[in-house]
């Protein structure tokens, strides 16, 4: 492959009613479930090559959805202040809906499944609830914090569970036993997105205030702060790949995506490069899994492909819509976009070798 | 700090801040507003307590959270609860063209307006269309020293004095003095049931500087201070010799570093020198915005007009201040 060669040469697509929201894949990247502005969710199933719209435009939002580890269940959370859940079966068979849970908390727009686990987090209002998929019933336990919860993320080994409000981040261990305290950190604004990193265990938070914070040892401890992003720090994300000491962190602020690389242990030893291309407001960035290619989505109607040199090598066009959100199959090889007028994307995105190491596994023929 | 967005006024959302005592009459008015056949798509944001009887997918609940922007500075301080349900309400875009904004009874008005201007996400995709303020004739004296009242006064672009109906004319007359005292700019309407036409209410483009004056009714032909016992008041200020920008802006930026937070509104129309624009300005708290409007017509009265709402007031320093700006 020349370095010219494209890296997206076909796509499939569909419409929703209205703009895309939100795209989560299963685990296992056999199901890919799309959430619109009007409450539409869309499951692909690609094992048995067929789709089903598990709920049709209700004029009332979904903001975030997500399959559990095991793939057993799919959530969704949104304007209704309902917590939905869809129990999957065999392929090809409709998943079967439970009854809506009702929270009476405003607006739900942050709920993530525990990784390796059957929790689900999700933020109500003031409070960070967990919903058992084992027994099917919440937890009795939940975190209390002091204004509206905005963002959620579990670590990698899904034991900690980070929450961010305006001047405060969280850090709880649900399952510990004894059962801890949570641990709580002042920030100074408001944390917009939360992200573990892969490797590492690093905790970076993107916040209102156009600063990220950055804890070395996952959440604890004293964080780095980089302040003088162009607007509030909206999108995070982290490479899966090794760096030289940290994976390189994408951090997306205003019309920019920064991409950071740790060189040494010091606040200096973070070098940000920003990748100037967007002319619109960067909604959502992802790395390839197994790889450094990085895609940023923006409201200029275009998604970025970059590699780890931060070198743009494809733009990819949104046929006059802005992107708002993005989601990699895990295995690498396939991204979704949705758009902010119900278009969705999915581009199958030959990874060029460079940017893809090979897993420990060996599997560097596939 | 300048507040206008880069984006043009057209393309960005027009947003209506609705307050008023409680009792005065907003979920009379949120009522005929969602039901009114204006032809405009309307979404509303109600406080928790509010009770709109209304099933309405774009009615919206949002729980006041006030958030410091910068160590509990009054003039930094902005409506989280707002930005994160207008972020996700604006996915929706296509499905409203209106955005009403209902705020408790007891709220002060300033939060609500700077998260318009403050935040990055909101200055770019929404314009502020007025704060308008329901006055409850009944009842307003009783309440009167409340901070909140006077607060909701000074700040509104559209004053709607409700219950008309329960009080006489001279009463009336009476607290519409009082009101003008502390507010010289909004435009007064009198109604019984908060049934103003909608056209006053909504798509008035007040916070747009080429708006900026245009609800005045004359008042500002003269220079005054208004006599009141209220500790929110007003001053106008009348200059006929033309001023000097750079002065001007000066001193407007060490008025507001100093008392930006008893500065509620100030609005003015200013005469250059060597200048055959107008200029035009105006701001809230310690934001400020000006630029340059139409030229003069050759009929129109040159002089500069420039109104002071705000707290403890001195109406002495401040017209020496101005007055150093002349050219």
């Amino acid at each position: 492959m020349t370095a010219t060669a494209p890296l997206v040469s076909e796509r499939l697509c569909g419409q929703l009613q209205q703009g895309i929201t939100t795209l989560s894949w299963s685990a296992d990247g056999e199901f890919l479930a799309i959430a619109s502005a009007g409450g539409e969710l869309l499951l692909l199933d690609f094992r048995a090559g067929c789709e089903e719209l598990l709920r049709s435009d209700r004029d009332s939002s979904l903001n975030a959805i997500g399959f559990s580890a095991d793939g057993q269940f799919l959530m969704a959370v949104g304007q209704a202040s309902e917590l939905l859940l869809w129990e999957l079966g065999e392929t090809g068979v409709r998943p079967m809906a439970l009854d809506p849970i009702p929270l009476d908390a405003g607006w739900l727009d942050a709920a993530a499944w525990q990784p390796r686990g059957l929790l689900l987090a999700v933020a109500a209002g003031r409070q960070v609830r967990l919903w058992d998929g084992a027994v099917r019933a919440w937890r009795p336990e939940c975190l209390d914090m002091p204004g509206t919860v905005h963002a959620l993320a579990w670590s990698c080994d899904g034991r900690r569970l980070a929450a961010s409000c305006h001047g405060e981040l969280a850090l709880w261990q649900p399952e510990a036993a004894p059962a801890a305290m949570p641990l709580r950190a002042p920030t100074g604004s408001a944390g917009l997105v939360l992200s573990f990193s892969p490797i590492g265990d690093l905790l970076a938070c993107g916040q209102m205030d156009r600063s990220l914070l950055l804890w070395p040892e996952a959440g604890q401890g004293r964080p780095w702060q980089f302040s003088g992003f162009p607007a509030k720090v909206r999108a995070l994300a982290w490479s899966d790949q090794a760096g030289r000491l940290a994976p390189a962190l994408a951090v997306a602020s205003g019309d920019t995506v920064v991409l950071w690389q740790q060189r040494n242990q010091s606040q200096q030893g973070w070098q940000p490069e920003p990748l100037l291309w967007h002319q619109q407001r960067v909604h959502a960035l992802a790395f390839a899994p197994d790889s450094n290619l990085l895609a940023s989505a923006s409201a200029d109607g275009t998604v970025g492909l970059w590699d780890s040199r931060g070198r743009l090598r494809q733009p990819l066009e949104g046929e006059g819509q802005g992107f708002q959100a993005l989601a990699w199959r895990p295995d690498g090889r396939h991204l979704a976009a949705g758009g902010d007028q119900g278009r969705w994307w999915l581009w199958p995105v030959e990874v060029p070798s460079r940017e893809r190491q090979r897993r420990s596994g060996g599997a560097g023929f596939g | 700090m300048a507040f206008t967005s880069a984006i043009p006024a057209a393309d960005r959302l027009p947003v209506t801040v609705l307050t008023g005592y409680l009792g005065a009459g907003k979920t009379t008015l949120l009522n005929r507003i969602l039901t009114h056949e204006h032809g405009l798509k309307v979404a509303v944001i109600v406080n928790e307590f509010g009770e709109v009887g209304i099933d309405n997918q774009l009615v919206v609940d949002a729980d006041e959270e006030i958030f410091e922007m910068n160590n509990g500075c009054i003039c930094c301080t902005v409506r989280g609860d707002l930005i994160r349900i207008i972020g996700n309400l604006m996915k929706r875009r296509d499905r409203f063209d209106h955005l009403v904004i209902e705020t408790t009874g007891l709220a002060d008005p300033a939060p609500v307006i700077q998260t318009f201007f403050v935040d990055d996400d909101l200055r770019d995709e929404l314009k502020l269309d007025a704060v308008v303020t329901l006055v409850d004739l009944k009842h307003v004296l009783l309440h009167w020293e409340a901070e909140e009242v006077q607060e909701q006064l000074a700040f509104a672009d559209v004053l709607l004095l409700n219950k008309a109906d329960l009080v006489d004319e001279s009463e009336r007359l009476g607290i519409e003095r009082r009101i003008r005292a502390i507010n010289p700019m909004a435009r007064l309407l009198t109604t019984h049931n908060a049934d103003a036409p909608m056209d006053q209410i909504l798509g008035v483009d007040a916070f747009e500087l080429e708006r900026a004056l245009s609800l005045d009714q004359g008042f500002l032909l003269e220079e005054h201070a208004h006599e009141h016992d209220d500790a929110v008041g007003s001053l106008a200020l009348v200059e006929e010799r033309p001023m000097d920008l750079d002065r001007l802006g000066r001193w407007l930026s060490d008025l507001v570093a100093k008392r930006g937070p008893d500065l509620f509104r100030m609005k003015g129309i200013i005469q250059l020198k060597g200048e055959d624009n107008r200029y035009v300005f105006q701001s809230v708290h310690m934001l400020l915005d000006g630029d340059f409007d139409r030229p003069w017509k050759p009929a129109e009265r040159r002089c500069t007009q420039f109104v002071i709402i705000g707290r403890d007031l001195d109406p002495e320093g401040l017209r020496d201040g101005f007055s150093a700006c002349v050219a």
